[in-house]
């Protein structure tokens, strides 16, 4: 595994808050990384810091290697679609047009098929499309770019699950065929769940977790069941929420949960259900709703 | 590939970056040379229409319609530095990238509109005022030279418009609606401060002086000296943007 993008104790501080707080974490070459988290958390900073839009406070970040503040070189190989893009008064397919001219590998064909696929109106001006239109020119030139990293910071705002089904499904048939380093954030997590295969969760600045996805599926698992028999069965076991109605008790717990515990769950009439990323994230980033943290 | 071939390719990649993005801008066909010259061809066709109306003065008409170009110069520059930025900063570029391409492209089409502008003069002077004795293109003192200094005047205004438009565009991306006031208290101090050390030293005369003396040659270069100014102070401002 080789790291395309570094940051070394990364800290960037807006008048007395900190976006991002002593960030040290690295993103693998051909790797779709999901960068997960709340409003707010960091994550637009840490994707504007990595293309050279934001400055650092403090600390450093490379990206092959170099600092890509100012850097032709590196900002080149870097396609960065954020939400809300903006773009200057023109027709998409002047947009497409121009990001055509400072990509190096833009896949005309594919730009053209993705056009056609998210039903955008070539010859109409970017600021009358509907906001998920919007948003889709953005993925358009995202994709076709086949950026060597490519970052989607939110791309889909206003976008329909059929275009963002779409979206994903175009993503991961073009990464089988050019592999490149995806970045992207999103709040839809269980939608992407099955894309990412490494996860990094950045919460009030701070990196929380920054594991593979793989790993990640058995690091907790939720009990459901009679109360009595969930209690006796999750003691000894870190509990993360605790719920239930009337008798009924649905206990996450930290796993992992040992083949010889699974058959004991099943003498006790328990259901064990992993946890899915999204509320791996939500344990993770929701500081207050993490009860026994 | 050797580490020269590797340098000079680079500097060739950027090159071309800059270029694009100067072609970036111009997809703005409309701004870039619908609406300024249709302005000016349609105050044009005003003043032709009203001045062959009213009989002629022994001095002949001057109208100040030349004007509206030099401000749209301005307006371009302004323009240049708002929603274009973040795209070019989507597609790759650089800060400097994105200054340098847009100078290119404000040095480049100041060059074309100069041209334009001296033809028009040239026409306006073989056709004594387009048969009217209009003064349009022909303005006193500034545009009253030989070609080629009309031709070199027009084009430092030109550029000078441009860059005073991005440097506003660019003060308010940084410091918003307050950077832009405060910018211009600024120039309003600054020149305060100049009349009041002039009054000051008791030198009014001497100012008089030098600007009586001073030809149009050594006020264009005065101007182009800002233009230098405007930007380099434009690119400062740049190097300090976020999006």
């Amino acid at each position: 595994m080789t790291p395309v993008i570094r940051t070394e104790r990364l800290t960037r501080q807006y008048r007395g808050q900190r976006a991002l707080d002593d960030v040290t974490v690295e993103f693998q070459r051909d790797t779709i990384t999901g960068l997960l988290g709340r409003n707010g958390a960091g994550k637009s900073t840490l994707m504007k810091v990595i293309t050279g839009q934001e400055f650092p406070s403090s600390g450093s970040v490379t990206v092959f290697g170099q600092n890509p503040l100012e850097n032709d070189g590196v900002l080149r190989r870097m396609a960065f679609v954020k939400e809300s893009q903006q773009y200057p008064d023109i027709k998409v397919r002047h947009a497409i047009e121009a990001a055509s001219w400072f990509f190096p590998n833009w896949d005309a064909d594919l730009a053209e098929q993705l056009l056609d696929e998210f039903a955008l109106p070539r010859k109409r001006r970017i600021k009358k499309l509907s906001r998920g239109m919007h948003s889709a020119v953005g993925i358009v030139i995202g994709l076709a770019a086949r950026a060597e990293i490519t970052l989607f910071d939110e791309p889909y705002l206003g976008l329909d699950a059929v275009s963002r089904q779409n979206f994903y499904d175009r993503l991961l048939a073009d990464y089988a065929e050019h592999p490149r380093t995806i970045l992207l954030s999103t709040h839809l997590i269980d939608e992407v769940a099955n894309l990412l295969e490494h996860v990094v969760v950045i919460d009030q600045g701070r990196i929380k977790i920054d594991a593979p996805a793989d790993d990640l599926r058995g690091t907790a698992v939720t009990v459901v069941g009679p109360s009595r028999s969930v209690d006796s069965f999750v003691d000894g076991h870190e509990v993360w929420h605790r719920g239930g109605i009337g008798s009924l008790a649905t206990v996450t717990i930290a796993g992992p949960i040992a083949n010889g515990q699974r058959a004991t769950a099943r003498d006790l009439g328990l259901d064990l259900e992993p946890v899915s990323l999204q509320q791996l994230v939500v344990h993770a980033a929701g500081t207050e709703q993490a009860g026994a943290r | 590939m050797s580490t020269t071939t590797i340098a000079t390719s680079r500097r060739a990649s950027t090159l071309d970056a800059i270029v694009k993005v100067g072609r970036l801008h111009l997809i703005d066909r409309v701004s870039y040379a619908v609406l300024p010259w249709g302005i000016l061809a349609f105050t044009f066709l005003v003043n032709v229409v009203i001045f062959s109306l009213v009989p002629a003065p022994p001095e002949g008409f001057y109208t100040g319609s030349l004007l509206s170009i030099y401000i749209f110069m301005i307006v371009l520059g302004v323009l240049s530095m708002t929603k274009a930025v973040p795209f070019a900063f989507t597609l790759g570029v650089s800060r400097r990238t994105y200054y340098l391409g847009t100078v290119g492209l404000a040095v480049a089409t100041s060059a074309v509109w100069a041209a334009l502008l001296t033809a028009l003069w040239a026409i306006e002077g073989w056709t004594d005022g387009w048969g009217l004795q209009m003064h349009l293109f022909r303005v006193p003192w500034v545009f009253d030279g030989p070609w080629y200094q009309v031709l070199l005047t027009s084009f430092v205004l030109l550029v000078t418009m441009f860059l005073a438009g991005m440097w506003y565009g660019l003060a308010n991306r940084r410091w918003g609606i307050t950077g832009v006031l405060a910018l211009t208290a600024a120039l309003v101090v600054v020149v305060l401060i100049l009349i009041v050390a002039i009054i000051l030293t008791d030198s009014w005369s001497a100012v008089g002086r030098y600007l009586g003396d001073l030809d149009l040659v050594g006020a264009t270069g005065i101007i182009a000296l800002i233009a230098v100014v405007l930007g380099l102070c434009g690119f400062a401002t740049i190097r300090r943007i976020t999006t």
